[in-house]
This record gives C-alpha cells, sequence and structure tokens, in this order.
C-alpha cells in the first residue's frame, strides 16, 4: 500500500502507540481539531456557507466582498448574513446558510442599550457569550487556537531544525567546538528570556513572524543539549566505526548513521515543545507583549477574564479549553515515550 | 573531585559575565529608557501645571544641559562596553546602584521583597517534597491499581496546565465567587494592628494558600514521577529481588535498600530550587498582587528600571549558578559511586 515500509521496530513502536488508549484518542482528536481549526473560517465565520437568491447561488466564505447591494439590500458595505436570514425567514425562494456560529473573531456585536460583556445565549449564537467589547468568545477561542497552534508548529520546526544541526555537530566533532557552544547553551539558559521577549516587544509591537524569531532565539538551547548527549553516545558504538572503516565522509555518518538512530528521541521530545509553544505565546499574550491586538488569542481572552471575574463565561471557556488541549497534548507525549521506550516491570504482590 | 567544584566555581566567572554583558547591552539600545521616561514625565508634569502656556515651547521641557547632566548620571554618555566595566566594578564592591522609579539603591528594594519570595520559595519546597515523595512512593508501590491510575490523572493536569493558569483557576472558584480566601496581597491591610505573632502568621497563612497551592501545582507533578519511576527502576534492579529472595520482609527491602537507592534523583534536583526559593513565579505573584522579587522585576522591564532589572538579574544568575553546582554536589554526596573528573 505505502510507497516505502517501515521497519518492523518502527512497526512494533506504532503498535505500542496505538495500544494506549489514552494517548492514541487524544492523538487523533488533537489532529482531528488542528484539520478543523484550517477550515475554521467554514464553521465560525459572519459569511453566511451558502446563499440562495433569485435562482442564483453564492458561497461567500473564501473570495472577495460579496456587496449588500447584490442580495438586493440598500448599501454596497459587505452584506450582513445574520439580518439576511432574519430578512427571509419567511421567504420561500431565497434562503442562507449560516455557519454553525456565524461570527467572526473580530466583530463587535453591538446593541442598543446593553453594554457587552453579554453571557452566553442560544438564541443569539453565542454559544460562549462575548467578551468585553462584545465579540464572540467561542470564535476568538477557535481562532486564537489555530493561531496557537501553527504558531507552536512553526516554532518547534525552526527549533529542531537549529537544535538538532548544532546538537549533533557538538557531540560529534567535540573539542573546541563543543566547548565553546556548551558556554553560549549555559548563558543562555541562564538569561531570563521572558523579560528580554518583554523588554524587546515593549518598543515594538511584533508580528507572527517577529515573534517566533524572538522566541526562537532563546529557545533553540533545549533540543541542542538533548541532541549533543544522543549524538556523542552514538558515536561511540560499532556502526559509526565501521563506517568510517569503510571511507564513509563524516555528513554521510551523521545523516545516515546517527541521526536515523536518534530520532526516537527527537520525536519524544515534540508534544511537549508542541505543549511549550503554546504555554509561551498564551503567557505573552496575557501580559499584552504579544501578537497585536485584535489578533483573536488565548492569552488576551484569559487577561480579559481574570480582570472581568463577575463574566465568569470568559474566563471558564479560556480556562476550559487550554487545560483540555493541553492535558490532551500531555497525554499525547506521555503515550509516545512509553510506546518508545516501555519499561517491563517487575513487580512484587 | 575538589578539584573539579573549584573549576566549575571559576567557570561562573565568564558565564556570569556572558549573562549580564547580554542584558546590559539590551537595555541599552533599547529606545525608551529612564531619560525618555523622565522627559516624558516631565512634559506630562508641565502640561497639568502651567496649562496651555508651556506649550509653545515644542514640549521639550529639558533643555540640552539637563539631558547630558541624566546622560552622565546614568552613564549614557560612554560606550557601552565602559559603562559596562564601570557597573561590573560596583557590582563587585556590592553596589547595584540606584531605581529610576524609586530612587533609592537597588539593594534595599530586593532586599524589601526577598523575604516574600523566600517564604513561598521555602514554603513550596517542603510542601512539594511532602507530597511528591509519598505520593511517588505509593504510586510505585500501587503500580497500575486504581489509586495509580486516578492519581495520575491529577499529576497529568498539574504538568500540563501552566501554575499561573491554575492559579488564576483558584481565584475565580474559591477567592471571586466562593469567597473563602482572599484575593491576592502577602498580607491584609491592618497586618501591623494584628496583636499576637500567631495572629500575624495566620493572616499570612490565609493569603497563601492560593498561591501556594498554585505554585505546588506545577512543580509537585515532575517531582512525583521522578521518586515513582525511580523507585520502581530500584525494585526492579536485582539487588531487591535478591533481598526479598534472601526472606527480607518486602517493606524493609522497600525502606533499607530500595528507597534510599530512589532518593538520588530527587537529590540532584535539589539544587535546582535555590533559584526557585528567590525567583518566584511572576506571573503567579502578578495574579495574585504579591510584593515578591518576580513582581519586582516584571513591573521594573514595564517600567524601563534597569537597574533593578540588572541587580535582580545579578542575583537570579549566581544563585541560578551556584545551584547548579550544589545538584553536582548533592549528587556526590548522595551516590559515592559518582566521579567528577
Amino acid at each position: 500500500m505505502l510507497g516505502f515500509r517501515l521497519d518492523p521496530l518502527t512497526q512494533k513502536k506504532l503498535q505500542r502507540f496505538k495500544s494506549i488508549r489514552r494517548g492514541y484518542y487524544s492523538f487523533i482528536l488533537f489532529v482531528l481539531l488542528v484539520l478543523l481549526s484550517v477550515f475554521a473560517e467554514l464553521l465560525v465565520n459572519s459569511r453566511a456557507l451558502v446563499v440562495h437568491y433569485n435562482g442564483e447561488w453564492f458561497f461567500p466564505t473564501y473570495g472577495a466582498v460579496i456587496p449588500g447591494k447584490t442580495f438586493g439590500l440598500d448599501y454596497d458595505y459587505e452584506t450582513n448574513y445574520r439580518d439576511l436570514k432574519k430578512r427571509w425567514a419567511d421567504d420561500p425562494d431565497n434562503f442562507v446558510i449560516l455557519p454553525p456560529i456565524p461570527y467572526n473573531p473580530y466583530e463587535n456585536d453591538l446593541r442598543d442599550g446593553e453594554y457587552p460583556p453579554f453571557p452566553p445565549s442560544i438564541e443569539d449564537r453565542h454559544y460562549l457569550g462575548t467578551d468585553t467589547t462584545g465579540r464572540d468568545v467561542a470564535a476568538r477561542l477557535v481562532y486564537g487556537f489555530r493561531t496557537a497552534i501553527f504558531f507552536s508548529l512553526i516554532l518547534l520546526f525552526a527549533s529542531y531544525l537549529i537544535g538538532v544541526s548544532i546538537g549533533a555537530a557538538m557531540g560529534y566533532f567535540g573539542g573546541l567546538f563543543d566547548l565553546l557552544f556548551q558556554r553560549i547553551i549555559e548563558i543562555w539558559s541562564n538569561i531570563p528570556f521572558l523579560y528580554v521577549i518583554m523588554i524587546i516587544s515593549s518598543i515594538m509591537i511584533p508580528n507572527f513572524a517577529m515573534l517566533i524569531l524572538i522566541i526562537l532565539f532563546f529557545g533553540w538551547i533545549g533540543m541542542t543539549w538533548y541532541m549533543r548527549t544522543a549524538t556523542y553516545k552514538e558515536k561511540a558504538r560499532e556502526y559509526v566505526m565501521a563506517a568510517r572503516a569503510l571511507g564513509a565522509s563524516n555528513s554521510r555518518i551523521i545523516f545516515l548513521h546517527i541521526l536515523p538512530n536518534t530520532v526516537s528521541i527527537i520525536v519524544t521530545f515534540i508534544p511537549f515543545s508542541v505543549a511549550n509553544g503554546i504555554i509561551a505565546l498564551t503567557s505573552l499574550d496575557y501580559l499584552g507583549f504579544g501578537l497585536p491586538p485584535p489578533t483573536p488569542s488565548w492569552g488576551e481572552l484569559l487577561a480579559q477574564g481574570s480582570a472581568n471575574l463577575e463574566s465568569i463565561w470568559i474566563v471558564a471557556s479560556v480556562v476550559i479549553t487550554m487545560s483540555v488541549i493541553l492535558v490532551m497534548v500531555t497525554f499525547v507525549g506521555e503515550a509516545i515515550r512509553e510506546a518508545f521506550d516501555p519499561k517491563k516491570y517487575t513487580t512484587y504482590e | 573531585m575538589t578539584w573539579y567544584f573549584l573549576r566549575r566555581l571559576l567557570l561562573i566567572v565568564p558565564t556570569f559575565i556572558g549573562i549580564t554583558i547580554l542584558v546590559f547591552v539590551i537595555t541599552r539600545f533599547v529606545p525608551g529608557g529612564p531619560i525618555e521616561r523622565m522627559i516624558a514625565e516631565a512634559q506630562q508634569a508641565s502640561l497639568q501645571s502651567g496649562g496651555g502656556q508651556q506649550l509653545g515651547e515644542g514640549g521639550q521641557t529639558l533643555d540640552e544641559d539637563q539631558l547630558r547632566q541624566l546622560e552622565e548620571y546614568y552613564g549614557f554618555d560612554k560606550p557601552v562596553l565602559v559603562s559596562y566595566w564601570e557597573w561590573l566594578l560596583k557590582v563587585l564592591r556590592l553596589d547595584l546602584g540606584t531605581s529610576t522609579r524609586y530612587s533609592e539603591p537597588v539593594w534595599d528594594t530586593i532586599l524589601e521583597r526577598l523575604p516574600v519570595s523566600a517564604f513561598y520559595g521555602i514554603m513550596t519546597m517542603l510542601i512539594t517534597y511532602f507530597i511528591s515523595i509519598p505520593l511517588g512512593y505509593w504510586k510505585a508501590i500501587k503500580h497500575n491499581s486504581h489509586f495509580d491510575h486516578a492519581s495520575s490523572f491529577i499529576v497529568f493536569v498539574g504538568y500540563a496546565v501552566p501554575s499561573y493558569v491554575i492559579g488564576i483557576i483558584l481565584l475565580v472558584v474559591f477567592a471571586a465567587n466562593l469567597e473563602w480566601f482572599p484575593m491576592g496581597g502577602f498580607y491584609s491591610e491592618d497586618f501591623e494592628d494584628l496583636d499576637s505573632f500567631w495572629q500575624q502568621a495566620e493572616d499570612i497563612l490565609y493569603h497563601a494558600v492560593l498561591p501556594l497551592l498554585a505554585y505546588v501545582a506545577g512543580s509537585f507533578a515532575v517531582m512525583t514521577f521522578m521518586m515513582k519511576n525511580a523507585l520502581m527502576d530500584n525494585l526492579a534492579a536485582d539487588y531487591v529481588r535478591t533481598a526479598i529472595a534472601k526472606g527480607l520482609p518486602f517493606r524493609k527491602a522497600i525502606t533499607r535498600h530500595a528507597l534510599r537507592n530512589s532518593l538520588i534523583p530527587i537529590a540532584t534536583h535539589f539544587g535546582n530550587n535555590i533559584s526557585v526559593i528567590i525567583g518566584g513565579s511572576f506571573l503567579i505573584e502578578k495574579i495574585f498582587n504579591i510584593d515578591g522579587l518576580g513582581l519586582l522585576g516584571y513591573e521594573s522591564v514595564v517600567e524601563r528600571d534597569y537597574p533593578i532589572v540588572l541587580g535582580v538579574l545579578v542575583i537570579s544568575a549566581i544563585l541560578q549558578l551556584l545551584g547548579n553546582i550544589l545538584s553536582d554536589i548533592c549528587v556526590a554526596i548522595v551516590d559515592p559511586r559518582v566521579q567528577f573528573k
């Protein structure tokens, strides 16, 4: 079926991973959530999914703004599909299908005589209520999740790329190079990097890429250290000596022999790095040093919620979502660790 | 061995210089420093006092001379490395400079906050050990039982959810809604009026319950698993099997042999506590409004009070570096097989 065959050892590891129910189901659910979040526009959006007007079909979700005049309304700006739906409620020919949550994360749902935050209401389709400026909490949670998870994944990829390369080089070549980077790592790991990020991001409001670069600048050391130790151990083994005796070059030994043998170490750290990335972004946003407003983010909701404790739905929604996601990621991590390094214990009765 | 630790102690010096020089340079090249802050403040003051009259001067209330004096005062008129060198010499004489925000010596400000952080640090450490060691012990003995699975879940949650978020949950539930505990602070406003030592202690403890829970929730998970895994490894080891085969009761085999060896990784972790003791988590301190070192550092960063930022950094860096060495010394004491070279 597959173009390549997994070696029996990897198959066994996969089998073991699947047998750990808690981790396996968390993994499936998590991947599903990430995939869903990619298509969040179809689930949480102020634009309608489908509009049927005068025999014509419209799909406004992606693409350009459709002005109100298209649907026989008297304005040129973007159609308000929620109003359109109400207007056509009794119309047998025309209809609007809205996404399950018909709000986008940026719009303020303002009403006459009432002031946000509004509590959760099924009737208004604010399932988790609104925040202090009238934006839908559920919408901001979903888009905030998407921001956080892709932030975390990009950060993970970049920091592992740096960490694995430098770590492998340190462990393989040793000597002065190793010593130099050991010092650098010791310095780096003692710098209170949250302070430095705060200093930097308080002078220039960082965008997505900038924030990743700043965190990357301080976050590459973790993987480097583990990789160094792993390479150091592998280098001393016979197969490396054999490869060298056969005349393999350094790069061939590192990439074709040592790296595949250290993959299991890299993989076991991935879920924990994903969680750490999410936490880092959320903490910075919470303090107001993360992505600029009005980017939907968990940290910003957390800050709002803890400042407005009487609007309990804000803080409750974000805290529960965050805990569930992070616990899920941790379950995956624990299952992977268990699958890659099973410990069969002797127990006494 | 002594030689090894001496070398480690000497290596603190370049690392310390590396850390401080990096942060020092960053604080120097980032705009919005103390002088800009003072100009802004002076502008605001003149706006408030002078009304519209002084606006005609273009808002620049400090003239060139005053600016130069200020720059000289903060050492901004010299090249970075020169002023770093001067700063380092002052630090060696235990002079951390003067806070630009409070206009009092940094050293005094830090000493004032230190007991608060130390209280939380030491309490957290004690409670964490007190929970983790017995819990890890029981989880290892009752491996795969209902108790093991149920407690694992709690440990996982404690591990996965960051401690400041747990702090927020506690605050929402127990302070805002149930009103069992105060919303924050280190002690109540009428603390000075409380008569006896016991009442004062009670007041502090009453305020400390929620923050301590948040701190402990963040730290007990790792320690519990460390304890459990170490004990399980040792239980599976041959020497325990031998002890039991020779007829030693199970309980004695654990307490006399396995438990002792399982404490080694816990001991390794001990040195890390030092920095935690005084560092604290500024997020937790911010949420519970505790005037500790963490909050001081955070506020100083926000307010650009660089002498304090650097002062807190000096102290935490030294403690952390010493803590790393202390960890290794602990290992060497607990486990005589370990040879440092």
